[in-house]
């Protein structure tokens, strides 16, 4: 039995001890698991693809000016050189352009007998833009069907705006993309009727969208063959909350819309890892000031027996370290405890992690800060031990 | 750190910091300059309140509140280190305080052991010897907070042998020992002394330690 520690022992209040092990526990709990959380939530999808749910997009266009409603034609549009221009900037991953239909299109439902018809647009952006990729996304001219993607805005007005107060029926995704649509094209001398089908909803796209290859080959045969700029732009941006956006647009006239729901996901989730990682931080704090206080007392009051050990010739050093091995003992089964805490409670949201199209994260980021704080509350203790034995 | 013995502990004007200089016109130590040679044995007779326990603690290194300097070998013990003065107490200086400062929860023999395991000095059968010949072989297992001060006294002197040393301080030693006792306590510390070619000082108001000294200093 090692007598120094015989010695020690003595005083040691536990309920001090386990009020430190407690807090320090909760508080670096809280800490890792604020940062697997993060760390899950920006992770990249498993394959990096068609679905670029991390990634932020931002959709642009010119403010219409106050007048353009006397004008004829021309809408305010992105020339080459804007286009250059913005892809020139440092937040920029890339930048694809909305493409106008240059010709006349009506669309038709027949619904129990009655038929609805419209006018209706449709613009197109390249297949990469796109959150979704419905089946049958692409166009065959030998087999001419039009798929369309709508934004989900769209059916959330009806659904919940026009259906609710007109005692219409609210309808599903899966019930439209049934009902078939009969596209009237006209323009340049031609007038054709393809079918077409909603083929999806977008809550990226604010627009009516079809494919790419349909939009080329129905503007050579319906429109007026002027080329036309595009009027909005899609940008691919590295970080939507970047101030040098904001200002970029502002001060050239450029408004954004259409924010992906991914880029207010990541901010979300770093709101919350800043708001957890500083409650944790707090607490983590408070369990570092009760084993502080918790130390000073056990010296002070084991203080005639440390001073009698270096009267008999034992080094400060050597008089802690019992101490320090109880505080190390102790710190070590807290950072394993608030580990396990953090992995099972990353399995809670996991589910939902991969559901939304996320690989999740390692937890190694997590555990690595949990270390590191680990260290740096037990360097604090060993110096306060040290500093506190030397003046007994 | 000091790795030669030491010869000489010498001590220049030094008066402990609460005394008036007037309370010291007649001590041999206070404010003079005295000088302790090693193997020679002094005894430090002083009435109650001179200083004694001070005198001691101060060459020990384990109170500064004077003034004036004291030198081990010609160094100033104020200049030690804390790891040095932790050597000085392993190999150099033995003690055996006044207040004992014995470890309350620990038996006896624990007590010396916590010493000897610092210094590695003598086996536990040696020492369960040495508490056979100054009589308290049945207390040996005993908590000290149970023996009575004489009893006390002998644990804190077998403790205080164990180590090296080149001087021995002993403050007041057997003030609750009967003569046998002070006898056999007085035989051990004058042979191990001996063996360690060490100094001996000893401090005393009343009952002295049944031990002949060269020299006698009135404090």
């Amino acid at each position: 039995m090692n007598l120094v520690a015989k010695i020690l022992r003595q005083n040691i209040s536990i309920a001090q001890f386990a009020a430190y092990t407690l807090a320090s526990l909760v508080g670096l709990a809280i800490i890792m698991t604020a940062v697997k959380f993060y760390c899950d939530l920006t992770s990249q999808p498993p394959a990096a693809g068609d679905k670029m749910i991390g990634a932020d997009y931002i959709v642009i266009s010119r403010r219409v000016p106050l007048l353009a409603a006397f004008r004829q034609g021309d809408a305010p549009a992105f020339s080459r050189d804007d286009i250059a221009d913005i892809e020139a900037r440092p937040w920029v991953r890339s930048v694809g352009a909305f493409t106008n239909a240059d010709f006349d299109i009506y669309a038709s439902v027949s619904l129990g007998g009655r038929g609805l018809s419209t006018a209706l647009f449709f613009e197109s952006i390249p297949d990469r833009y796109i959150d979704i990729t419905p089946e049958g996304w692409d166009f065959d001219p030998a087999n001419p069907s039009v798929p369309v993607i709508i934004s989900k805005d769209y059916l959330t007005l009806y659904n919940f705006g026009f259906a609710a107060s007109r005692g219409l029926p609210q309808l599903s995704e899966e019930m439209i993309s049934q009902i078939p649509i009969t596209l009237t094209l006209r323009g340049n001398g031609h007038t054709d009727t393809i079918a077409g089908r909603i083929a999806g909803f977008s809550s990226r796209l604010n627009t009516i969208a079809v494919p790419e290859a349909f939009m080329t080959a129905a503007n050579k045969r319906y429109g007026s063959g002027r080329p036309a700029d595009p009027s909005r732009l899609i940008v691919e941006v590295t970080d939507p909350a970047d101030p040098a956006i904001r200002h970029y647009l502002d001060s050239h006239d450029i408004e954004a819309a259409g924010d992906s729901g991914s880029g207010r996901t990541g901010r979300i989730a770093s709101a919350i890892t800043t708001v957890a990682s500083a409650v944790g931080a707090v607490i983590a704090c408070l369990a570092l000031i009760i084993v502080s206080l918790s130390i000073f007392l056990l010296v002070r009051k084991n203080r005639q027996a440390i001073g009698d050990l270096i009267f008999l010739g034992y080094t400060a050093s050597a008089v802690s370290t019992y101490y320090k091995h109880l505080i190390i003992t102790i710190n070590i089964c807290v950072f394993a405890s608030a580990t396990a805490i953090m992995l099972v409670a990353s399995q809670l949201w996991h589910d939902t992690i991969t559901a939304i199209g996320l690989a999740g994260a390692s937890p190694l980021s997590a555990i690595a800060v949990g270390a590191a704080v680990t260290a740096i509350i037990t360097v604090v203790n060993t110096i306060t031990l040290s500093h506190l034995t030397a003046k007994s | 750190m000091m790795d030669s013995r030491i010869t000489t502990i010498t001590l220049d004007r030094v008066i402990p910091a609460v005394f008036e200089t007037s309370e010291v016109a007649a001590s041999e130590v206070w404010l003079r300059h005295i000088k302790l040679c090693r193997p020679e044995s002094y005894l430090v007779e002083a009435a109650s309140g001179m200083g004694k326990s001070s005198l001691c603690s101060f060459i020990y290194g384990a109170r500064n509140d004077y003034h004036g300097t004291i030198r081990l070998d010609g160094r100033d013990i104020r200049s030690f280190t804390p790891g040095e003065l932790a050597a000085l107490r392993r190999s150099h200086l033995a003690i055996v305080p006044q207040e004992l400062r014995l470890f309350g929860s620990l038996t006896a023999i624990e007590n010396v052991m916590v010493k000897n395991r610092l210094t590695d000095r003598y086996d536990e059968t040696t020492i369960r010897r040495m508490f056979d010949r100054l009589g308290i072989a049945s207390r040996t297992d005993s908590p000290v907070s149970r023996m009575s001060l004489g009893q006390q006294q002998r644990v804190a002197v077998i403790r205080a042998l164990c180590q090296p040393f080149d001087f021995i301080l002993l403050d007041e030693p057997v003030s609750h020992l009967d003569a046998d006792s002070n006898a056999a306590v007085a035989a051990l510390i004058g042979e191990t002394a001996h063996a360690n070619d060490a100094s001996v000082v000893i401090t005393s108001i009343g009952n002295r330690l049944a031990l002949d000294t060269d020299k006698t200093i009135r404090l």
